[in-house]
């Protein structure tokens, strides 16, 4: 079995329709549109519902992907992995659904694979930081807003889906700071390399100024600054995370 | 396990993947329970060490289904080899292992037991989904062939002969963990008709008929103006014989719609995405790019 795989080898269904994210944001906004989905209908709502669950497919993939491909590694970082592994298929079974609840289908809005990229990362303290930190802290940011604009709109069951998620999310990106600790234990030059990763990744999902702090109904995807203190990122890392957000170029 | 965990990946079909994706953690968990209780006896915890030579050959021989299209090769070499053995195995052993002197290794053998009757209903569910026809029904009989020689040649994993207590009929068996076969079934099926607009849909028709065609002149006048037939990836597929076209996805960006075709042919296959953007004169296309060769087709 090769490991790790090349990151054009995630296999599809045909009904999905794969495409560049920079690509994709181009030709909406020529359209007049957000780059993003901004969760001002429930039509936005649909299509960041769809972009969560192919998230969440692709981080089933990245997750299984690294019990796989770290052998040598200890144990404990192979069942941590495999937890997160069935969490993400029970996500993406969630999200399936909360799709159908919202009268949506998979492959309704294209796929883009710039997170399974970041699943690639050959070395696993890497890819922890970039997933179970980048990514999953991102997943927090995200899930948070969700809940609050599900409980604003009165839609019970969006709101209670998502926030079981979203507890399963602080767990994977706790496993994430304990990975990156252990794995560097004595070796600080893999540390900073992984590290580095994982801010490339928070800059790249800082997405040309969407991410930022402030006000759930006013910014396109807020900082969850109290979820990430529950998760385990330290005061300074938040900071820091803010900071980025605010020298981001706009799209 | 591990296959498991890599093939999630490899795997196109939905239900496939979350079948896998809900099994991983069920047998990392057995394998930890089995790792812990090794030092309790006296031995080495956590190695992995094939039985023999033959028990290693069988296990690269699983893992080597790794296209996208060997999905019935890999549920068959789990769901189908693997696990009616080990179940039959667990059981055999259940049987010898003294209830007074070895109530640890006992209880972690019923629940392994537990989880192997679980995991190959849901698997045997998914298998005749995705093996439906004739031609992949051979293919899932060669590869249980195969795998068993391999296996019998081997011993079983443990190395000290295939185990004789048959698996029990699981196929009734009730799921209450949450890796209802059936559900991951409905949710890959679930997209039903897509809600494609009537004026789309003739375009997106006559379209495809003309890529069928080869008609570079009736393809032309699908293109928005500015776009020429040549700019487009038709220049590269121009020339081979296709005899049929499938409309494969349906997806929205903005206020225009993405249509995957797959034509087939002969002797290949090709898949077209088209961006058709609405117009006064009704839908155009403003981009035509090559999604896949030979696609590959689901199991």
């Amino acid at each position: 079995m090769d490991r790790p795989i090349a990151y054009d080898k995630l296999a599809r269904e045909e009904r999905f329709v794969r495409m560049r994210a920079r690509e994709v944001a181009e030709i909406k906004v020529s359209q007049g549109l957000p780059p993003f989905p901004d969760l001002s209908s429930s039509e936005s709502i649909k299509e960041r519902v769809h972009g969560i669950m192919v998230g969440e497919l692709q981080a089933m993939e990245g997750a299984g992907r690294s019990v796989c491909d770290f052998p040598d590694a200890p144990w404990e970082f192979t069942m941590d992995m495999a937890r997160q592994t069935w969490d993400e298929s029970r996500h993406v079974e969630i999200y399936l659904r909360l799709l159908e609840h919202l009268g949506g289908y998979a492959g309704e809005f294209p796929e883009t694979t710039i997170l399974w990229r970041c699943a690639c990362a050959e070395d696993a303290a890497a890819r922890v930081a970039g997933v179970n930190r980048g990514l999953e802290g991102l997943a927090c940011d995200v899930f948070n807003q969700l809940v609050h604009i599900a409980r604003k709109i009165g839609d019970p069951i969006l709101e209670r889906a998502v926030d079981f998620v979203l507890a399963d999310e602080i767990t994977h990106v706790r496993m994430g700071s304990k990975w990156l600790t252990k794995l560097t234990e004595g070796d600080a030059e893999r540390r900073r390399r992984a590290i580095e990763f994982q801010e490339s990744i928070d800059e790249r999902f800082n997405l040309g100024g969407v991410r930022r702090e402030g006000d759930h109904d006013v910014v396109s995807i807020s900082i969850a600054t109290d979820v990430r203190r529950m998760a385990g990122f330290t005061d300074e890392e938040i900071e820091r995370l803010i900071k980025t957000t605010q020298r981001s170029q706009v799209y | 396990m591990r296959a498991l965990g890599g093939w999630i990946a490899l795997t196109p079909e939905l239900s496939a993947k979350l079948l896998m994706g809900r099994h991983v953690w069920d047998l990392a968990q057995q394998c930890d329970a089995f790792g812990q209780r090794l030092p309790e006896l006296r031995s080495r915890a956590h190695v992995s060490e094939a039985a023999n030579p033959a028990v290693a050959t069988f296990m690269d021989s699983l893992e080597d289904a790794e296209g996208p299209d060997q999905t019935v090769e890999r549920l068959v070499g789990v769901y189908g080899v693997v696990k009616p053995h080990l179940l039959a195995t667990y059981r055999d052993h259940l049987a010898r292992a003294n209830p007074v002197y070895e109530p640890p290794t006992r209880r972690i053998l019923a629940r392994c037991i537990d989880d192997e009757e679980r995991h190959i209903a849901a698997g045997e569910t998914i298998l005749k989904y995705l093996a439906a026809g004739p031609r992949v029904t051979e293919r899932v009989s060669a590869r249980r062939r195969h795998l068993e020689g391999l296996l019998a040649a081997a011993g079983g994993v443990t190395g000290d002969g295939l185990a004789t207590r048959d698996a029990p009929d699981v196929a009734r068996r009730q799921t209450d963990l949450s890796d209802d076969a059936q559900e991951f079934i409905r949710l890959e099926k679930a997209t039903g008709t897509w809600p494609v607009p009537e004026d789309l849909e003739e375009a997106q028709r006559s379209f495809a008929a003309a890529l069928v065609a080869g008609d570079d002149a009736a393809l032309a006048r699908w293109l928005v103006p500015g776009l020429e037939l040549e700019a487009t990836a038709w220049s590269s597929l121009r020339g081979t014989r296709y005899s049929r076209h499938l409309t494969v996805a349906f997806a929205r960006l903005g206020y225009q719609r993405l249509v995957k075709t797959r034509l087939e042919g002969p002797s290949s296959s090709a898949t077209v995405l088209a961006r058709w953007t609405s117009s006064p004169e009704g839908w155009r296309i403003a981009a035509l790019d090559v999604a896949g060769r030979d696609a590959v087709r689901p199991a």
